[in-house]
């Protein structure tokens, strides 16, 4: 059966790669070349893919792949287990949330660390269960979790702190 | 579980997804029915999710990034027994990418040269088919005059011994770049057809081309190619060849 054309795939995602993208890179130019390597990768390799269904988790896992290596990351991240997150930090008040606009939050969480900035990220962009994203990392459950509960616990000091930091470069419209 | 356990599971509920149905959160949910702060803090952290989710989906996607994919997208090479090939290669597919549509029009930092430099010598590089297929210079010409694209261009004397194969018409930034395509007569690779290319565009089409006052071309490689830089008259050229600075200024006399 054929998988879905270019168009469509194109059109069905190029956005929330985009979004994801910058959420790595912190610069559009990047974001930009990131995005356009992936759907490179797609259209050279995306017949190989035979379930149809797997689209969206093939793209962000391309997208997140191509990242470390241009990062030069030869090792991936070394595993970590669920430890225990400070709960007693205050949740993000959802008043203070409220003020930021896109770009704002952007600038927050690129301030996270890196190793946590991509679970994060699809936390917030995407709809994808803990399983694909572990897919997408190329981690297991247990450290997508963990890596998450930190990443929104930097998160959510940083929005404590007030302090934003610089944005990422602006986009265009 | 207490207080402090649910919390923690919690904080990685995503209500509106499909977390609604993952059981390992229903206990959590179920015991912040009996617990009014958590339950106020499980409504608070519902609410900022919902509000952030909505802010990160909004991060602007630039214009032109779509049509620029699209537009780039490569004809993947058949892999068809080689008897095959031949035909195939001169029935010539279809044009191939290229391009660059709309560009990052708030990216105007002293590399963006460096950018259409990286963008065009990685479109070379990559699997593509030329949109004609001719030796005939004139013919070349003619198709990128009817693609609106440079077709007025110079070529450096050195250029000339190069085996032309063809030609197509891309876009940076919205703005037609002609791409010639030459045979140095080295060995070339499975599929390919051409091993030298010649990008030729408006000087006004990129950010800091190359300064008239520089005699000599900027050098520069992208990944495994050597590339070229320089103006002249009101175009700018890059010229790119797989190999080294040494082997391309044979091209450049």
């Amino acid at each position: 059966m054929p998988g879905p054309d270019i168009e469509t795939v194109v059109a069905g995602y190029y956005e929330p790669l985009y979004r994801f993208a910058i959420s790595l890179t912190r610069t559009e130019a990047d974001a930009w070349d990131l995005a356009q390597q992936t759907f490179y990768m797609w259209a050279t390799k995306g017949h190989q893919l035979r379930d149809p269904s797997k689209v969206k988790s093939w793209l962000f896992t391309t997208l997140y792949r191509i990242f470390l290596e241009s990062r030069r990351t030869s090792t991936r991240f070394p595993h970590s287990e669920l430890v225990e997150t400070d709960p007693d930090l205050p949740v993000i008040m959802p008043e203070a949330a409220r003020q930021l606009d896109a770009m704002q939050a952007l600038a927050a969480l690129s301030q996270v660390d890196e190793v946590y900035r991509a679970p994060v990220s699809l936390y917030y962009m995407e709809d994808c269960s803990y399983q694909e994203i572990a897919d997408i990392l190329g981690v297991p459950i247990g450290t997508v979790k963990s890596r998450m509960a930190r990443g929104l616990a930097q998160l959510k000091v940083i929005f404590a702190d007030e302090r934003p930091g610089p944005q990422p470069t602006a986009t265009s419209t | 579980m207490n207080n402090h356990e649910a919390k923690q599971i919690l904080t990685l509920f995503r209500p509106g997804t499909a977390d609604e149905n993952d059981p390992s959160f229903d206990e959590a949910r179920q015991f912040a029915k009996t617990d009014p702060e958590l339950a106020q803090w499980l409504e608070a952290h519902c609410q900022s999710y919902l509000i952030l989710r909505q802010k990160f989906k909004t991060i602007p996607v630039p214009a032109g990034l779509k049509e620029q994919i699209l537009s780039e997208r490569i004809i993947h090479r058949p892999s068809f027994p080689s008897f095959w090939r031949t035909p195939l290669a001169v029935a010539a597919v279809v044009a191939l990418l290229l391009g660059v549509v709309a560009g990052i029009r708030h990216v105007n930092g002293p590399d963006r040269y460096a950018a259409y430099r990286k963008r065009m010598t990685e479109t070379a590089l990559r699997s593509y088919s030329m949109e004609l297929t001719s030796p005939d210079p004139a013919a070349v010409r003619n198709f990128l005059q009817s693609k609106n694209a440079p077709a007025d261009f110079s070529l450096p004397a050195g250029l000339r011994t190069a085996s032309l194969v063809g030609c197509a018409a891309t876009k940076w930034q919205g703005n037609p770049v002609s791409m010639i395509c030459f045979k140095t007569g080295r060995p070339l690779g499975p599929g390919d057809q051409s091993d030298l290319w010649l990008f030729v565009t408006d000087r006004k089409s990129v950010t800091n081309p190359p300064s008239h006052d520089q005699e000599a071309p900027q050098f520069a490689h992208v990944n495994k190619a050597a590339t070229a830089s320089w103006s002249d008259g009101s175009q700018v050229y890059l010229l790119a060849v797989v190999g080294d600075e040494t082997f391309l200024r044979k091209y450049l006399q």
